[in-house]
């Protein structure tokens, strides 16, 4: 019973054990040594960095796939990348190594390709981009940087001169000193400027000092705000009329608008000039008043004549002048 | 001279101790009482402290390599370091150096007390050969179990090293980033070469102890020797064979 005992106990320590290595197994390998599963595709590149078997296939972050073996072909390098069967990789989707850290982690991305292309079968090659490693990245910042050497030493030697001719700082530093008095002049001015200013002193001090100036000044503005207003109103009065005008509508607007007035204008014009015409030339009563002397002397007696008659209505006194009314009377 | 000799002997009889007890591999199913009882002792009772050294072998593997590795900032390997450490190379080490001192010291001194008290000539008289009743079914067990163990010590190890990778404060990685980096830095491939050395350093110091044993020569006293001779020997041989078997496994890859 107690030997049976033991060889239960050796059986089934046994048994775990095979167990133990068995679960090991499936979640290290996830059963890889026994059946390759998926599909394999070709992914030639012009190196593959730091790309090693065992390491990722990704498509949008997810892993899909392994590197299966990387290999010399010719002249180039070439990636047998495992994909997992339930994955299609479309035959415009390109791969790229992607570094996942610093310390040598790559893996393979593999964009998602166009929706409706046809997916890769089975010992495909699909396309590749190369990217530019760290090493690239940092020749080029080498080569960044010493552009950047060179031109920060020559804006160093524009400032600060390279012993023959003289840099900005010591341009500037002679300016300075040779301008000394007057710039020093310049600044007591404007500090007596600012001084007057401060003390109210003259017109702008006023205006800065004195707050009646400022409410004046205030006021003044707002009345020619309300100018303004006005003049708005006008303006738009006026255009009222102009676009009254523009119609038509009214004196004005048939004046300038209607050709039957214009016409009527122009004869009336013509007749006045017929008219001022013969008059010039003493045609007609007017023009002989105007024209004629004679008719001048005769007006000239007559009126002589009748200053003789009213003088003799004076001598006959207001009687007469009675009579010649109720005569008229009756 | 006589040292060198004696080193020769040594390796020639147990090499002849092997072919001998190989050439009865055929009897071990009418031996099977025995080589479980073999089962028992060699795996079974080796458990516990297996688990214990193993565990505690993975938790100051992480705290060193967290220390070390705090320098770069790269805590978050630490479950690579310890998955490939422990399954590459501590874990088939450990359990063939226990097996040395648990089992490979009991089974020189069980045999040097049988030649001592002349037990094994008593057994040569009847026909027996000791190769075959006392060699083969340790050996076997050994073949069967030392895997058991290996895999067992390997686990353990890497959850100590979860635990103390967790509760470390310079650490503090949770045990999914431990294991996740884990898996992904350490392949079955390892494990196999693990499992494979391990049962190869616990055929050989096995082998050796039964070697030593059936060798002995004296009285009761020459017992004690030969059981720290076997102890020394194992453990030398365990060491230096550990480097030239990764040497040749590693191309293997």
């Amino acid at each position: 019973m107690n030997n049976l005992q033991q060889t239960t106990r050796v059986g089934l320590f046994f048994i775990l054990g095979i167990a133990l290595i068995w679960v090991t197994f499936q979640t290290l390998s996830g059963g890889k040594i026994f059946r390759e599963k998926g599909y394999s595709l070709i992914a030639g590149f012009e190196s593959l960095k730091e790309l090693k078997k065992g390491d990722e296939v990704r498509m949008a972050g997810v892993v899909i796939g392994a590197v299966e073996e990387t290999r010399l072909a010719g002249r180039r390098a070439e990636a047998v990348l495992r994909i997992h069967p339930e994955v299609q990789i479309k035959n415009d989707a390109t791969a790229t190594i992607v570094m996942a850290g610093l310390i040598g982690t790559n893996y393979i991305g593999i964009d998602l390709g166009t929706p409706g292309a046809p997916a890769l079968r089975d010992g495909a090659e699909i396309r590749t981009k190369a990217t530019p490693d760290l090493t690239a990245i940092m020749t080029q910042m080498g080569v960044l940087g010493k552009k950047l050497e060179g031109a920060l030493g020559s804006i160093s030697t524009a400032v600060t001169g390279d012993g023959k001719t003289p840099g900005l700082f010591q341009k500037l530093d002679k300016l300075v000193s040779d301008n000394g008095e007057n710039v020093n002049a310049t600044v007591a001015n404007i500090r007596q400027v600012s001084d007057k200013l401060n003390k109210g002193e003259g017109t702008l001090g006023k205006l800065l000092n004195d707050p009646k100036l400022h409410d004046d000044l205030v006021a003044t503005v707002n009345e020619i705000k309300g100018t303004a207003a006005e003049a708005k109103t006008f303006v738009a009065n006026a255009q009222a009329i102009v676009d009254q005008v523009k119609a038509g509508k009214g004196t004005l607007g048939a004046l300038v608008y209607d050709d039957t007035t214009g016409n009527d204008i122009k004869a009336s014009v013509k007749n006045i000039r017929d008219i001022s015409d013969k008059i010039t030339r003493g045609e007609g009563t007017l023009g002989k008043l105007i024209n004629d002397d004679s008719t001048l002397r005769d007006a000239q007696a007559i009126m002589k004549k009748a200053d003789r008659a009213l003088d003799g209505l004076d001598d006959t006194g207001p009687i007469t002048a009675v009579g010649v009314v109720a005569r008229g009377l009756f | 001279m006589k040292q060198i000799t004696a080193i020769l002997d040594g390796f020639g009889s147990t090499w002849l101790l092997l072919v001998r007890s190989l050439s009865y591999a055929g009897t071990l199913p009418r031996q099977y009482r025995r080589f479980f009882e073999q089962c028992y002792l060699i795996g079974y009772t080796t458990l516990p402290i297996v688990a214990i050294l193993s565990f505690f072998i993975g938790s100051v593997l992480a705290l060193q390599a967290g220390y070390s590795m705090q320098n770069f900032g790269t805590q978050q390997f630490i479950g690579s370091l310890v998955g490939l450490s422990m399954a590459r190379e501590l874990g088939p080490v450990m359990v063939a150096i226990l097996l040395a001192g648990r089992v490979g010291s009991a089974i020189t001194a069980e045999l040097a007390s049988m030649k001592v008290y002349q037990e094994i000539d008593a057994l040569v008289t009847m026909n027996i050969p000791p190769a075959r009743m006392l060699v083969l079914p340790r050996l076997a067990a050994t073949l069967v179990m030392v895997p058991v163990l290996a895999i067992i010590a390997d686990l353990v190890g890497w959850f100590g090293g979860a635990i103390v990778a967790k509760y470390t404060a310079m650490i503090s990685i949770e045990p999914e980033a431990y294991f996740a980096v884990l898996r992904r830095y350490t392949h079955f491939k390892d494990v196999l070469n693990g499992l494979i050395k391990a049962e190869l350093f616990g055929f050989v110091v096995v082998l050796v102890c039964c070697n030593i044993g059936l060798n002995t020569r004296g009285g009761p006293r020459e017992i004690g020797a030969s059981v720290t001779r076997a102890v020394v020997v194992s453990l030398i041989l365990i060491l230096v064979l550990d480097y030239f078997v990764t040497q040749v496994l590693m191309p293997l890859q």
